[in-house]
């Protein structure tokens, strides 16, 4: 079941064709990556999935139906652009902000205590927007982006100017917001977190959907199934690349017979930011089908081991 | 649209608003200022009145000492053929503030010159009444100069001194006494005020406009709520924090001159001369005061202007403010929301206001005519034509405007009021989320046309 499924998404500005008959499904419960390039169209998808832009010819379904106005409440969003009142209190400020999102004030004033006092930030409540650091200011957004318990966040760039301490701690929250059951969309340039949280992801460049699915399948699409081995023999550790069509069974076994210790013997699979460029530039030259090569650097993949 | 959502965004504005320092101060001083008009006018006559000017005459061509007698403000001590120098440099030990000089009669051209000297400068007031009691001596002295009989009352005789009263007749042909000048007044205050609260609320919603879009708030606003419903509940909330502050300025001034009033008695409020007092306010100048006085100045001249105010219809006046504020703030309110959706800052809306404020200030300076022609061609389509009938028709209503002008203005104003509101809003909801670049009109018409 999806929650979010658009059907044929165009939106025009002036003569400017922002998207382009974007179809695509979002599953329930998951992380779903939203990929691109700037300026691919990211933004504009995903206010009008928020029900910010209306869409020149389209739909969008939320939960199997057309989405209406009262679906927002149901939606967190975390712009890129992040901004809240200078000039107000941080407590006044997350409390209308979730009030607007349909919280009556005392569950807004409950639900903002436990978050505060998750973070640690208790102290903050009265203090003015400007008085917070960037970091600080981004952390009440994030409280304000999930408060009203969303069934669907909506995270653009969710660690950008965060410190790797606090990223780790946004990170725990996202992966345990997803175990709770909620469906998170995560845009990002960060291709390394694409790959540790997302299960699927959508390719969007230039208003068109390039490419969706699972991850997995997405890398293992576009690997050429190469297979990486590691052994120690006499001499030290070694390294070595099977193309694909050698015979991995019998290679291993002439390795194992001369008597050295396979470290490890796993496939190659090519990592996302090489998909991610190779997508965008194949789409430039309108080759789509251009070589993927990866093999060879890879040491961070989430690649099965197979021995 | 969600009255909900659109509740909590009217009561987020109107209390960040009403909470602000900027706010209460202006809603506690101006009263205290307003009451201070009619007060301290009073207070400085009255403290005023006790030092009289010590005046010494030196006067050389013996007309005019003997037409100067003592008053109130000032005595005079006739110096005659005492050396002018060694009495301008003893001024503080014989004790008096100036010494007026005035030269024999030069006989060729029948005049005097006439030279004052003080250490401290004089009041206005104070040199105008002798130059013109110098002037007189000189006229009456050019008018025996002629040698003809009976001259001085003939002269007399020829000059006029009428004074027109004025009088408005009610539907049952009953009299009353009314002053123009009272109206005219009235109706200044009228139309000011109104042209300061549209101008000052509507730049208001501007700047709180302006506020979300630079700080990127408005996103997250937007990704809740409508964006009219956020338009309409920022221009509401400040309608509201501008009534709020009206009603309690009316309540302010009124509490503080009643209890001033009723401490000092009601000497204070009355019983001067209103030229002095006008003058005193400083508003005015002397000659403006004279005219604006002239009128009243007869005995009974306050209860004049009371009975005149009590002619004007207070109902009316007020329920026609809050109406024609209301609509008239919402129809440019909306503007003034589409042009800070425009702007990332104050200095780029400057470019984009200029429309807005060019037909205000039109409706200001009609209504500066309406006193003078409230009937005139020009002051009635003023107080038509929606963009500047809030102004003009406040600025007319004191000399009595019919009903039905008063409704046709009205309906033609809610009108252009809900058309322009829904234009506003189209421009409003495209230029939020436009960020980057100087937005011109052009731009503007755009975004109105863009589905």
């Amino acid at each position: 079941m999806s929650i979010i499924q658009t059907i044929g998404l165009c939106k025009s500005f002036g003569e400017k064709l922002a998207l382009d008959g974007v179809s695509l499904s979002i599953p329930e419960n998951g992380i779903f990556g939203m990929l691109g390039p700037n300026g691919a169209g990211k933004t504009t998808l995903i206010r009008i999935i928020n029900r910010i832009t209306i869409p020149s010819s389209g739909e969008v379904l939320f939960s199997g139906r057309p989405i209406t106005q009262r679906d927002v409440e149901k939606i967190g969003y975390l712009p890129e652009e992040r901004g809240l009142y200078r000039k107000m209190k941080v407590g006044d400020q997350a409390l209308y902000l979730a009030r607007l999102k349909g919280m009556s004030q005392y569950d807004a004033r409950m639900g903002l205590k436990e978050w505060f006092e998750r973070f640690g930030i208790e102290s903050w409540w009265d203090k003015k927007v400007e008085e917070l650091s960037k970091g600080m200011a981004q952390k009440v957004q994030f409280i304000i982006t999930v408060v009203h318990k969303p069934s669907l966040m909506i995270l653009d760039e969710p660690f950008s100017g965060f410190d790797p301490v606090n990223a780790d701690i946004i990170r725990k929250e996202i992966l345990r917001l997803r175990d709770e059951g909620a469906t998170i969309v995560l845009s990002t340039h960060d291709m390394a977190s694409v790959e540790e949280l997302c299960d699927e992801i959508a390719l969007v460049n230039k208003g068109k959907l390039v490419i969706t699915g699972r991850v997995d399948d997405i890398r293992r699409r576009y690997g050429n199934n190469n297979v990486e081995l590691v052994y120690t023999d006499a001499d030290g550790c070694h390294t070595q690349v099977l193309l694909r069509d050698t015979d991995g069974a019998s290679t291993l076994r002439t390795f194992l017979d001369k008597g050295v210790q396979i470290n490890s013997y796993k496939e190659l699979m090519p990592r996302m930011n090489d998909i991610f460029i190779n997508l965008v530039k194949g789409d430039e030259s309108n080759s789509q089908d251009e070589n993927l090569t990866s093999e060879g650097e890879e040491h961070n993949s989430k690649g099965e081991e197979q021995l | 649209m969600n009255f909900r959502t659109t509740g909590i965004i009217i009561s987020r504005e109107y209390l960040n608003k009403v909470r602000k320092k900027s706010f209460l101060i202006t809603t506690f001083l101006v009263p205290v200022l307003f009451a201070a008009l009619c007060i301290v006018p009073s207070i400085i006559m009255v403290a005023s009145k006790e030092d009289a000017k010590k005046v010494a005459v030196i006067d050389d061509s013996g007309i005019v000492m003997p037409t100067l007698s003592d008053s109130e403000t000032v005595c005079f001590s006739d110096f005659y053929g005492r050396d002018l120098d060694s009495v301008k440099t003893a001024l503080e030990s014989l004790g008096i503030d100036a010494v007026l000089y005035v030269s024999a009669i030069e006989a060729e051209n029948k005049t005097v010159q006439a030279d004052i000297f003080s250490v401290k400068p004089l009041g206005v007031t104070l040199s105008e009444n002798l130059n013109n009691r110098i002037n007189k001596a000189v006229e009456s002295y050019r008018v025996d100069s002629y040698g003809i009989e009976g001259l001085a009352d003939i002269m007399k005789d020829v000059k006029a001194d009428i004074k027109l009263h004025s009088y408005t007749i009610d539907e049952e042909g009953k009299e009353n006494i009314s002053e123009s000048e009272v109206y005219m007044i009235v109706s200044l205050i009228l139309g000011m005020i109104i042209y300061m609260f549209i101008t000052l609320f509507g730049a208001s919603v501007m700047s709180s406009v302006i506020e979300e879009k630079s700080s990127r708030v408005v996103e997250i606003l937007i990704s809740s709520v409508k964006t009219t419903e956020l338009m309409f509940g920022k221009i509401i909330g400040m309608a509201l924090v501008a009534l709020t502050q009206f009603f309690l300025w009316i309540v302010l001034t009124s509490v503080i001159v009643g209890v001033v009033g009723a401490v000092s008695g009601n000497s204070l409020l009355g019983g001067q001369n209103p030229a002095e007092m006008l003058q005193t306010v400083g508003g005015v100048d002397a000659g403006q005061a004279e005219a604006i006085a002239g009128a009243v100045s007869e005995p009974g001249e306050l209860s004049m202007i009371i009975s005149t105010l009590s002619n004007l219809n207070f109902g009316q006046i007020l329920f026609c403010f809050v109406v024609f504020f209301v609509f008239g703030y919402m129809l440019y309110a909306s503007f003034f929301a589409a042009i800070g959706s425009a702007s990332e800052n104050e200095a780029d809306s400057q470019q984009l206001q200029i429309p807005l404020t060019i037909p205000l200030l039109i409706a200001f300076f009609i209504a500066f005519y309406a006193f003078k022609a409230p009937d005139s061609a020009v002051v009635f389509w003023g107080s038509m034509i929606p963009f500047t009938s809030p102004i003009v028709m406040l600025a007319r209503l004191p000399f009595g405007v019919p009903v039905w002008e008063i409704a046709l203005s009205l309906v033609l104003l809610v009108a252009t009021f809900a058309l322009c509101a829904w234009i506003s809003a189209k421009i409003y909801r495209v230029g939020i989320l436009m960020f980057g670049k100087k937005s011109t009109w052009k731009d503007l018409w755009k975004w109105f046309r863009q589905k």
